[in-house]
């Protein structure tokens, strides 16, 4: 599937598949497309924002956005999505392709 | 649009001018210390919290706070910017900054998950602020499927709860505000905010904490101060003076760890919505629905949608209105019609087996027809964006969509919620309208809203959108805001939540003695007024 762009980046870390936080533990680091989806993607490419992926945006200027929140977006903070996480969703979408099924707002 | 080219631009030109520019966010706003608290003491607490939670955890430079600078909120005048973060993993760190915020006085203002939008996000009542940000405290202690409770830390997300539910095949349903994915039961449960599934009153089916106080005690709410507490998430009020009050919409105590109620998944599911077409009829809407909402013939949360607030969910201002001044009912009416609207959305749902269902719908049809509302299933909606939305949240179920809200004016995103509380009676909906169009048309302002019954009130849910990225409409907006709750308030309306900027006004609304009395409760829990000085009026 479209998933496998993941690997391009070489970053899938925690295992997409099984994100199982397990009792008592606070969440493990997730992979791009686990923050992608669980975050990003309730907006980009839905109803709230434009979409982000296919574009080739460089990494910093999307780290950039996300600590910062320009305009109607809201700042994701280091303890939403730890800096290591970041890095690696900024890569892989920078280099991801387009998802046939967004549409831009 | 030419604010859209600005936006892509920016990108093409790469991260430097983006930062430069610093256009739309919290980028450029300035903090300023606390009174009475000096730069050497802010570098004393700032040394001392890094070696409780290590360097990395702490921001105390400009552009290191950036991040929590960032709110939908109006502050014209920057008093609302936090001078640094804090972010604790452990109850115990939590115990270990407040002693050494108590050392300096540097007051610190705790947050779940931040994502408090059109409240304030990360941003602080009264300036010079540390957040203590409890998002990295997310575990699951626990879930009881045969009791239907969890007990979880401040950082877990509805969506990190919703997927443990799911990857352990539990039959067991959250119940979200809108913005589920990003935000938390505890931070939404804490400022007693509602969803709109039957467990949509949140503070209702909340069931003991854990408090780290101002000294640095651990207290445990109800049952879980007991020995061996095995009735802590089961029964809510303990013994003697129920306390779990006193930590929400409050700065007494740091809430570490709280416990909720589930909903087991009913075996059917059955989303409606009741569409009227004239703006005069939610009165009619509020005396049909009560009685069923009173006798829970209506289960859920109610919320009647305003056709002007549901478009700009899914719309942009431009595309439906482009006359001077706020948009007219008459374009409302038209733009609404085009997209299977009514000027009144009124959402329920049923819950349990197919044949409990059947029966509240007679009797909901019924009651209904009498006042020529249409009642509509999935059957006629189909794919209709905003029912789909509307049956998605009344399951408790993910998504961000009604942030398109902060697009309608422009892409500015601001939001600020003016939320008045009035009985749920149909005689106290016109005159709301009509005041809340006044005020919001005076200055140039859109009436989007809505009403919800949770049971026996009634909300008024007013989104007070305006374009953040022009200066003189954040002050207009921040004005219009202040006109409305003390207009609001001469009428005896007044709200039941605020923003970080209008809190002390809407603390007003309240009278002296009820905040003395919180005063005096501050004074003893916090004598040195380091938690979050300002939240609800509370200094
Ligand atoms: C489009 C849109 C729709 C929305 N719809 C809804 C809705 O349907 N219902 C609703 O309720 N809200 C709604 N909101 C408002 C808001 O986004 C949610 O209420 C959200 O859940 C609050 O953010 P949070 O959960 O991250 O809480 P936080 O921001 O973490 O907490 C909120 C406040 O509670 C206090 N607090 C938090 N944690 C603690 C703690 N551990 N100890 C002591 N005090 C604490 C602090 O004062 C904090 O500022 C909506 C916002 C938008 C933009
Ligand atoms: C709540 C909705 C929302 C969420 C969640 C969200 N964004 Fe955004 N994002 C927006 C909006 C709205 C814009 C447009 C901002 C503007 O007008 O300047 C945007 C803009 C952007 C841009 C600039 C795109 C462009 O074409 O200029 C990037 C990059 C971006 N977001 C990345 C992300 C990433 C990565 C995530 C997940 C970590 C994320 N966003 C999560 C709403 C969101």
């Amino acid at each position: 599937m479209r998933r496998a762009v993941a690997l391009v980046a070489g970053l899938a870390l925690a295992g997409s598949a099984q994100a199982a936080q397990k009792l008592g533990e606070a969440q493990a680091q997730r992979s791009p497309e686990q923050v992608y989806s669980a975050v990003c993607g309730y907006c980009h490419g839905k109803n709230v924002g434009p979409v982000i992926r296919g574009r080739g945006l460089p990494a910093e200027a999307v780290e950039y956005q996300v600590r910062h929140g320009q305009n109607a977006m809201p700042a994701f903070r280091p303890t939403e999505i730890t800096p290591a996480e970041l890095k690696a969703l900024a890569a892989w979408i920078q280099t991801s392709a387009a998802d046939p099924k967004e549409h831009g707002q | 649009m030419t604010a859209n080219m600005d936006r892509r631009s920016l990108l093409g030109a790469g991260v430097a001018s983006a930062a430069a520019a610093g256009l739309g966010t919290g980028a450029k706003a300035k903090a300023v210390l606390a009174p009475g608290v000096r730069k050497a003491d802010f570098k004393g607490a700032v040394a001392a919290m890094r070696k409780v939670v290590g360097d990395e955890w702490v921001f105390a430079d400009p552009d290191a706070v950036a991040p929590w600078k960032k709110s939908y909120t109006p502050d014209p005048y920057g008093k609302h910017i936090p001078v640094g973060a804090v972010c604790p993993e452990t109850a115990e760190q939590v115990q270990a900054i407040v002693k050494i915020a108590n050392q300096f006085r540097q007051p610190i203002w705790p947050v779940s998950t931040g994502k408090n939008m059109g409240y304030g996000q990360t941003t602080t009542a009264m300036p010079g602020q540390m957040i203590l940000d409890l998002k990295r405290m997310n575990r699951i202690i626990s879930v009881d499927p045969e009791l239907c409770t969890a007990l979880v830390e401040p950082g877990v997300t509805y969506r990190q709860l919703k997927d443990y539910l799911v990857e352990n095949n539990l039959p067991l349903w959250i119940d979200v505000p809108t913005v589920g994915p990003i935000a938390s039961p505890v931070g939404n449960t804490l400022d007693r905010g509602v969803g709109y599934t039957p467990y949509g009153e949140h503070f209702m089916v909340q069931c003991g904490m854990e408090v780290v106080l101002a000294d640095g005690e651990i207290l445990r709410t109800g049952m879980g101060s007991t020995k061996n507490p095995s009735a802590w998430q089961a029964f809510k009020w303990g013994y003697g003076p129920y306390l779990d009050g006193l930590f929400t919409q409050s700065n007494f105590g740091v809430v570490t760890k709280m416990g909720m109620w589930l909903m087991p998944a009913p075996p059917v599911y059955k989303p409606f919505v009741i569409r009227h077409r004239k703006m005069e009829d939610v009165a009619r809407i509020v005396e049909a629905m009560r009685p069923l909402r009173i006798a829970n013939i209506v289960p859920n949360v109610v919320l009647m949608m305003g056709g002007a607030y549901q478009l700009a969910m899914f719309k942009r201002r431009g595309e439906v209105w482009d006359g001077a001044g706020p948009i007219t009912d008459e374009a409302v009416s038209k733009a609404a019609t085009a997209n299977n609207l009514g000027m009144w959305n009124t959402y329920i749902a049923l819950y349990g087996t197919e044949g409990m269902i059947a029966e509240s719908e007679k009797i909901i049809r019924a009651a209904f027809a009498a006042i020529d509302g249409e009642v509509l299933t999935e059957a006629e909606m189909k794919d209709n964006p905003w029912f789909h939305h509307h049956a998605t949240l009344m399951q408790g179920g993910l998504n961000l969509d009604e942030i398109g809200l902060a697009r309608w004016r422009g892409n500015g995103g601001g939001l600020a919620w003016f939320a008045p509380v009035a009985p749920a009676k149909g005689s106290e909906t016109q005159g709301q309208v009509a005041l809340a169009k006044q005020i919001l048309g005076k200055h140039g302002f859109d009436y989007t809203a809505a009403f919800a019954i949770g049971s026996r009130e009634l909300h008024h849910i007013i989104a007070l959108l305006y374009d953040k990225s022009d200066p003189a409409e954040e002050k207009r907006a921040d004005d219009c805001y202040r006109e409305l709750v003390t207009g609001f308030g001469e009428r005896g309306w007044a709200s039941y939540r605020t923003g970080v900027h209008a809190m002390d006004l809407v603390a007003e609304q309240f009278g002296t003695v009820n905040r003395a009395f919180n005063a005096k409760l501050k004074d003893a829990l916090d004598p040195n007024h380091i938690l979050a000085p300002g939240k609800s009026g509370i200094a």
